[in-house]
């Protein structure tokens, strides 16, 4: 089997979890199929051993980290169409079974492969624009969403809650849409450094109302009521980082909660190891890969239940994001007590050894099978 | 002639509030919560199955004989909540084909806090039984059928003449457990479970990939009537009618035939279990270690299995002293009430080998959320104890 895949991007050019993603799914899928991964072209050339990377010609060039951060120009979408016009061109000249999409960037050039060949076609939903301006889209990429769900033969998600949004926003049909959880490289993640002599409470991701920040504020101030010596460390960057600064003001507590910026990559697995708990308040987020990275980290979890990744892990604490006691009554809980705090660690790494990027692939490649068998 | 003992073990835990880290209002139970489930059960079980049981009884002449242990948390609830539940105990007490166990008050850990507690415990059990029942037990079952040699000893000091354990092959060896035995270090009746047989009712009757599915009355006295032993022991909670097996499982069918099917064998008879306290023990089982009738592993370990359980655990234990001088029978009462072992089972981790049963019962959602629950409510009782004991001392 042949599959023509459109990513938009790839490591080392990334600037979210998709390049990941296709990255850990590409490589696990080598042994089942053949992938042709089409993307733009990239200042460096992107190299890989395990995939065909074939980089378009076309009239832009990556990488895209500061090109991407939620906000789109006029600029952005002339490369996107740019693309997409260019990846058909290319794509043309070789042969494949399935045409395999992520995201709404690359979705306009799988639908036109799809009239030309008339080979099925997959569609992957990382976010949607709703989740992705906090309910403010453009209406215009709404549509091209809307236009992707209904031609793909099938759509993947990566959680429950991002299929019932298909369902209730797009009108997806239920049965079109596969659910398949990402996974994690649990390996990078395990690393050990010194403690702070505080005990450390951690929020990672962009600033932005969706990821819930000003909850994780509010809750650290109920903390220090009782536990005076946390710190709270806040890293990433985004639009909300003026806000939660004033909030972190008014609340007094401006001396207990770090501002990190953003958080490079290699950075990450000493920072969780650091912390004593990770916290994902998410107002909305279709699965939240940070979290899975935090429990591969030996790091305990509470996570929103609105958030994906609540779905597919046990071993941690689950809030709703809106309850601040309640999200400073389990911080407290995992820096009090040890036996909890290991628990977590221990039954929580043991369950990340289980969510491997090859059962991401194993799904993803009977997705291929059934629309091969039936297309 | 094979005597079949059927003892249903009648409990329900008073489920705690939720109680966050900043709360100080001391009101540690979700009485709410308590009562909504309490009337739920008594409609879909207790109410139902009193009655029927009642007509078996009847209509066999007294053939049909059962046995309960109720524990007195139960007993409280039923008091507070629903009292024609005791009513319909009652009325059956007074077929005479009744008869019940003596157990911890609290349903509770007590044996693993100190032998004062654990005494303490079943005199309140005992005191509360004959006052509603005017019943005094000789049987003794320990929480969740918790046993060791030393259990046996204690149990025997006080007076008892039998005891109930889970008769796991690991302490059986080849030997069977539908006959009588006794303890390596005391004279006590062992009474033990046969859980395969026991099991095929509690867990197994509604399990449709159950080669047996499904189970009939007519061949499970078959399966009684070949049993080997002096006498079959059916131990099962007497939830499992009606609650953990559905009134559509047909498990009221089943009850209603099963006295007239055994009672068509000639050689199978009903006892109360104080009858098999009276007979003579054929051999010696030696106990060492904790043995229970929970989950695969049939230890402690459902309870005090991994590092929050026995921290909670310890925790609560060293609450003893400060408890007993403080001698406000209120607080005593509040501290009894936390030893009941259902708040230990719902921190379980056990989950991924026979994780349906804990989660089943479990009140909470996770086993952290039933721990981090557990040591507010505790830290606020040790707290509202210091206080206390610091006003009466200055």
């Amino acid at each position: 089997m042949k599959v023509a895949m459109l990513g938009w991007e790839f490591p080392p050019f990334i600037s979210g979890g998709l390049g990941t993603h296709c990255y850990e799914l590409t490589k696990e899928l080598k042994d089942k199929c053949e992938i042709l991964f089409f993307m733009p072209r990239t200042k460096g050339k992107v190299k890989a051993s395990h995939v065909k990377i074939i980089q378009v010609p076309g009239g832009f060039t990556g990488p895209y980290l500061k090109e991407f951060k939620g906000v789109i120009t006029n600029e952005f979408f002339s490369k996107v169409k740019n693309y997409n016009e260019c990846v058909v061109e290319t794509a043309l000249n070789y042969d494949f079974d399935l045409i395999h999409c992520h995201d709404w960037m690359t979705i306009l050039g799988g639908i036109k492969l799809k009239e030309k060949t008339k080979k099925p076609l997959v569609f992957t939903v990382h976010s949607t624009e709703w989740d992705r301006t906090a309910g403010h889209p453009w209406q215009f990429i709404v549509d091209i969403e809307n236009l992707g769900l209904h031609m793909a033969d099938k759509v993947i998600t990566v959680s429950r809650w991002m299929k019932n949004q298909l369902i209730k926003r797009y009108g997806v049909e239920p049965s079109k849409i596969k659910v398949i959880y990402n996974g994690i490289s649990a390996s990078k993640f395990r690393t050990s450094v010194k403690k702070l002599n505080n005990k450390v409470v951690l929020f990672l991701g962009r600033l932005s109302v969706q990821k819930g920040v000003d909850y994780f504020i509010r809750a650290a101030k109920k903390v220090l009521e009782l536990e005076p010596d946390t710190v709270f460390l806040v890293g990433g960057k985004g639009p909300e980082l003026k806000n939660l600064i004033k909030l972190s003001i008014e609340l007094g507590i401006s001396d207990k909660v770090r501002f990190l910026g953003y958080v490079p990559d290699e950075d990450l697995p000493k920072l969780y190891a650091l912390s004593d708990v990770y916290v994902m308040p998410s107002v909305a987020e279709p699965f939240g890969i940070t979290a899975l990275e935090a429990v591969a980290s030996g790091t305990p979890l509470i996570v929103s239940r609105a958030a994906g990744a609540s779905e597919l892990l046990k071993h941690c604490l689950k809030v709703d994001f809106w309850d601040v006691d309640e999200i400073a009554n389990k911080i407290i809980g995992v820096l009090r007590y040890n036996g909890l705090a290991e628990n977590l660690k221990r039954n929580g790494l043991c369950e990340c050894k289980k969510i491997s990027w090859s059962e991401v692939a194993d799904k993803t490649f009977d997705v291929y099978s059934s629309l091969i068998r039936n297309p | 002639m094979a005597k079949i003992c059927l003892y249903f073990q009648v409990h329900q835990p008073e489920r705690l509030a939720k109680y966050n880290v900043f709360r100080r209002d001391h009101k540690y139970f979700d009485d709410e919560k308590n009562k909504k489930i309490f009337l739920k059960v008594a409609k879909k079980c207790y109410l139902e199955t009193n009655e029927l049981i009642l007509r078996l009884i009847k209509e066999t002449n007294g053939a049909f004989k059962v046995s309960y242990s109720m524990t007195g948390v139960f007993i409280d609830q039923a008091q507070r909540y629903c009292p024609k539940v005791i009513e319909s105990f009652k009325k059956l007490m007074d077929t005479g084909c009744v008869d019940l166990l003596s157990e911890t008050y609290y349903h509770s850990l007590a044996f693993l806090v100190g032998d004062k507690e654990f005494e303490e415990q079943v005199k309140l059990h005992k005191k509360k039984i004959k006052e509603i029942f005017d019943y005094e037990p000789v049987v003794f079952r320990n929480t969740e059928a918790m046993y060791n040699n030393k259990l046996a000893c204690a149990v025997e000091k006080m007076g008892f003449k039998g005891v109930v354990a889970e008769g796991w092959h690991k302490y059986l060896g080849w030997r069977s457990p539908n006959f009588i035995y006794k303890p390596v270090n005391s004279n006590i009746r062992l009474l033990l479970r046969n859980y395969r047989l026991s099991d095929d009712i509690g867990f197994r009757f509604s399990l449709r990939d159950w080669s047996e599915f499904p189970l009939t009355a007519d061949k499970y006295a078959l399966w009684l009537s070949k049993a080997e032993g002096t006498n079959v022991n059916i131990f099962i909670d007497y939830e499992t009618f009606g609650e953990h097996q559905w009134r559509e499982t047909g498990i009221f069918e089943f009850l209603k035939h099963l006295p007239k099917e055994v009672l068509r064998y000639p050689h199978l008879n009903f006892v109360k279990i104080n009858e098999l306290a009276n007979e003579e023990p054929v051999g010696v089982i030696d106990v060492p270690d904790m043995l229970s009738w929970a989950d695969v592993d049939r230890d402690a370990s459902a309870w005090l299995g991994n590092e929050m359980q026995t921290n909670a655990f310890n925790m609560l234990k060293e609450l003893a002293s400060l408890v007993y001088a403080l001698g406000d029978q209120q607080l005593i009462d509040i501290w009894r009430r936390l030893q009941t072992s259902d708040h230990f089972y719902y921190m379980c981790t056990k989950w991924f080998a026979d994780g349906d049963v804990h989660k089943y019962f479990n009140a909470y959602d996770s086993p952290y959320d039933a721990y981090i629950n557990y040591m507010n409510v505790l830290q606020d009782l040790k707290q509202l104890i210091n206080e206390r004991i610091k006003k009466t001392s200055s």
